[in-house]
């Protein structure tokens, strides 16, 4: 039998609640101390307790990080979903099952099955504690059965527990169980094994949401104003954990206001005070809550307030499907609340990006004066993705046009809030209690001194000037990142955590004969470089993980007309991870329409 | 900035004329309960020797939101958006602590669609005065019932209302409100008096402001019109207010029994005994007449509650002692070694 080496998937089927994380959060930590390319994904239920979740495993030589076609080796420890799981195995996979499972059993001829006595295992150890042990000792069972180093086990472990002694040594104590249960009793059948690989650049595990909270951190976030929402909470709680090390000074006191507010209206109406008071506000959220700070969103667009606002993306619409992901709010950012409005979205599709753009967006903000997105989504936000560390920001804060001395203020021949001075279509502002330029800021129509007015020629020409002032935006933001083939034949443009995938994607398009460009968009509006990315290619597929297709809506509306007929959308989503061979097949199926 | 006149005028404090906090004409009906406010606004500000540019007028959307216009045009302002002026002042709250909040909301605006963040605004304890032009009526819709719409009370056109309103000093009361007054925009002394304690309470002050409708609820039937509101007012004490740069030696001491209490900046608010002594520091007293007075289809004014006792939300938001607005970009970035310190962490 050949040995199948560092290229198959884990799937392991447990209860919500019973530690089964953190025990695979170990498998995966150990795998990756190995220097085995490895990704982890948690599909979790919205509940606290007790429905079904799987961990996914996947390991990959060539990089892949996204959730492979089929799962090789299958955990069966939750009786729930136990018969289905079982079902689902192609011939040949490999079942790893507690036989302590009552009215349940493994009864395939064509499948390699280990029963392990978990249970039993477990309670030998520590009684009260049986249901948490029975997860690690699975591990144990993979550990040995696999061929993972001990040292790296151990490692791992210490980790998770932080040096906590006793449930260090509880785990560890469950790790040798289920190793010395495999040597004793079992017979290995299964091809799979891992094997150490020389690591070239040292990363290390993080998660999206605590990349994007300490980015907002070294951004000079003041105000974070919150409500609690899945996938984004985590990353508030990550801005709030990092205040105490980075943002308090030696007395205990702190730069940054935390306030949980009622609802996400009024976390909205929080980050709008902090900006028009002349500070950087926050708040993260899912797209339930941007649904609800609508208005406020188009307030800060026409009364021009600076305002950062993160969404980290759910299965919608409604509470949809609340812990599964989906890139499916990209045009309710783009352009939020009701009348004409557009604005600035960046779209991080890495760890490292999630923190860069963490400290961006209020630069942008301010420099803009205009409400700024972060589009994550629960896939990036919430899974532990490999990182190669932070880069310290590489230009200083920029706060924008804000006029804060009074001979400044005295030299401009006349001053008005929305005169456009410079004509880039910012204007400069001045702060309350400066006393300087007192108006009152309004959601009201304005003219270019502030003052509330219906005239058509005020209403037109604020309106312009607007457009032009998130248009001169487009170059400035992050640009896409192109990998381009030799010959430009098919260019997929794509963005945010999709670039998990991209690769897997763009090899099984290639075995087809296919040159194959990418284009990871990363800010809206897109940048002329994308433009110029689709003008090269023959055929241009936008690729993302909604229904309708968002961001080909955007592009198609803003390419020149003779760019539209040459851009093609390929737009999926079932809540899952995106999976490389279901976005490859759809793609293949597009060109083959484009060619009728 | 503006000429001085070449005549003397009063001035206070600081030295500013009454010219100082005035805003620009009001848009509102000819006899506006809220034109009269704006008006006491004004006094008020300027007697408390308050800043100008010092203050945040902040309001949501209505008659009466609109009227940050017509007062203090020396200081900003944010004409917000519908019942959701209280989260952006504690947005802006959070940045400067230092400037006076100065909100000014209705009775749809707070009653109705704001009613959640005005409580929670209440529960945090957030330093502002926030005072609701309350007439019973939606004025720019031309008309409508608004929550605080007494039982039995009619307006111009249409039936009775006949809904249980919602009392906001009887709410805020019972959610532990630092400030609770009610007036009437037709007693400018009570009124003038309670702002300018409002102004210089440490915590949530709410100011409900009984305030005529003349277009839409100022006819005999209604029980939120002049003559109904002059005739059925209950005032729980005269109320007079001693700014802490005057000294108390030199105020005349009333004959009768009265109550000072001592504000957050050391001014006094002066209560007298009309009839029977109210203590505002009991709310179940406090509680008893409002009940009173609904039942018996009469408005209570003075001041019915205050507890200079609790934090307010400065205290607990454990910050700098700066306003955060004046903290240098050095002090809001961490430095670059804070960060390769977090890398090693990580690498390890």
């Amino acid at each position: 039998m050949e040995k199948i080496i560092n290229d198959f998937t884990i799937n392991i089927a447990t209860a919500n609640g019973t530690g089964s994380q953190s025990a695979n959060l170990i498998l995966l930590q150990s795998l990756f101390d190995m220097g085995v390319p490895v990704s982890g994904k948690n599909l979790f239920p919205s509940n606290i307790s007790g429905l079904p979740t799987w961990y996914i495993v996947r390991l990959s030589d060539k990089g892949y990080q996204a959730p492979g076609d089929r799962t090789h080796i299958q955990v069966l420890v939750n009786p729930a979903t136990w018969d289905e799981d079982l079902a689902a195995l192609e011939p040949g996979s490999v079942v790893i099952w507690n036989s302590d499972t009552k009215k349940k059993t493994v009864e395939r001829e064509d499948i390699i099955s280990y029963p392990i006595p978990m249970t039993s295992m477990a309670r030998k150890i520590n009684t009260k504690l049986a249901k948490l042990v029975t997860n690690i000792i699975y591990v144990g069972v993979l550990a040995e059965l696999l061929g993972i180093d001990q040292a790296c086990l151990e490692s791992a472990v210490a980790k998770q527990f932080k040096g906590k002694a006793t449930a260090v040594e509880l785990n560890t104590t469950a790790l040798g169980l289920g190793r010395d249960y495999c040597k004793e009793n079992l017979t290995k059948a299964d091809p799979y094994a891992v094997e150490a690989r020389e690591i070239e650049t040292p990363k290390f595990f993080f998660e999206g949401n605590e990349a994007a909270a300490l980015g907002s951190i070294y951004g000079g976030i003041q105000l974070l104003a919150w409500y609690p929402i899945t996938p984004s909470s985590s990353m508030c709680e990550g801005i709030i954990s990092y205040i105490p090390r980075l943002r308090t000074d030696d007395e205990g006191n702190a730069t940054v206001a935390v306030i949980q507010a009622e609802d996400e209206l009024a976390a909205a109406g929080m980050v709008l005070g902090a900006g028009w008071a002349g500070g950087r506000g926050l708040t993260a959220t899912s797209g339930p809550g941007i649904s609800l700070m609508q208005e406020f969103i188009g307030l800060a667009y026409f009364a021009e307030i600076p305002s950062v606002f993160w969404d980290v993306v759910r299965v919608g619409p409604s509470t949809g499907l609340p812990t599964r992901t989906q890139q499916s709010d990209i045009a309710m950012l783009y352009e939020g609340s009701h009348g004409d409005t557009q604005h600035i979205v960046l779209l991080p599709g890495t760890v490292e990006e999630c923190f860069e753009f963490g400290w961006r967006a209020f630069d942008y903000s301010e420099r803009f004066q205009t409400p700024v997105f972060g589009m994550s989504d629960l896939d990036l936000g919430m899974n532990r993705w490999a990182c190669g560390g932070f880069t310290y920001p590489d230009k200083p804060m920029d706060r924008g046009k804000v006029v804060r001395e009074k001979d400044v203020f005295e030299a401009f021949e006349t001053f008005g809030r929305y005169l456009d001075v410079d004509g880039d279509g910012i204007p400069y502002r001045t702060l309350p209690g400066s006393g300087m330029d007192p108006i009152l800021y309004r959601g009201t129509g304005h003219n270019p001194m502030g003052v509330y007015s219906e005239k058509p020629e005020d209403y037109y020409n604020l309106m312009q000037r607007l457009r032009k002032k998130i248009d001169n935006a487009r170059d400035e933001l992050p640009a896409p990142i192109i990998r381009e083939a030799e010959a430009c034949e098919v260019g997929i443009v794509f963005l945010g955590s999709m670039e998990n995938s991209i690769q897997e994607i763009d090899d099984i398009l290639e075995e087809t004969g296919l040159q194959v460009s990418q284009c990871r968009i990363r800010a809206l509006p897109a940048h002329s470089e994308v433009e110029a990315f689709i003008r090269r290619h023959e055929v241009s597929i936008v690729l993302e993980i909604n229904r309708d297709g968002q961001l080909y809506g955007i592009l198609r509306r803003e390419l020149p007309n003779d760019l539209v007929t040459k851009v093609h959308s390929v737009a999926y989503s079932d809540g899952m991870p995106p999976r490389a061979r279901i976005y490859a097949e759809r793609i293949l199926a597009k060109l083959e329409e484009v060619k009728k | 900035m503006r000429e001085r006149p070449a005549r003397a005028v009063k001035l206070n404090v600081l030295n500013e004329p009454k010219d100082s906090y005035t805003g620009g004409p009001s848009s509102l009906c000819p006899g506006c309960g809220h034109d009269q406010i704006s008006n006491v606004i004004i006094t008020a500000a300027w007697e408390n020797g308050v800043e100008p540019h010092r203050i945040a007028k902040m309001s949501g959307i209505g008659c009466s939101s609109k009227t940050p216009a017509y007062y203090l045009g020396q200081s900003h302002g944010f004409n917000t958006v519908h019942g959701r002026m209280p989260s952006v002042t504690t947005g802006a709250y959070a940045i400067n602590k230092d400037l006076l909040y100065l909100g000014v909301s209705g009775d749809g605006d707070s009653a109705s669609i704001g009613i959640g963040q005005l409580i929670h605004a209440i529960r945090r304890n957030m330093d502002m005065v926030y005072i609701v032009e309350n007439n019973g009526v939606y004025g720019l819709t031309k008309g409508q019932y608004s929550a605080t719409a007494d039982v039995g009370s009619k307006k111009k056109k249409g039936a009775a209302n006949e809904t249980q309103p919602i009392d906001l000093c009887a709410m805020a009361i019972n959610l532990g409100c630092t400030f609770v007054a009610r007036s009437f925009s037709g007693s400018k002394k009570q009124l003038a008096s309670i702002l300018k304690a409002a102004m210089s309470h440490k915590g949530f002050a709410l100011v409900d402001v009984i305030s005529p409708c003349v277009t839409f609820n100022n006819n005999d039937e209604s029980m939120r019109s002049y003559g109904y509101v002059k005739d059925n007012e209950v005032t729980l004490h005269m109320a007079d207010y001693i700014p802490h740069f005057n000294p108390m030696e030199e105020v005349e001491v009333p004959d009768g029994h009265f109550r000072d209490i001592t504000l957050h900046d050391g001014s006094t608010i002066r209560l007298e005994t009309i009839s029977e002594d109210h203590d505002p520091s009991d709310a179940m007293a406090a509680l008893t007449a409002l009940h009173a007075a609904e039942t018996g289809k009469k408005h209570v004014t003075g001041l019915l509650y205050f507890d200079a006792t609790k934090p307010s939300l400065a205290e607990d938001l454990g910050l700098v002692d700066e306003a955060l607005l004046d903290l240098p970009n050095e002090a809001l970035r961490p430095d670059r070694a804070s960060l390769d310190a977090l890398n090693a962490e990580f690498f390890a």
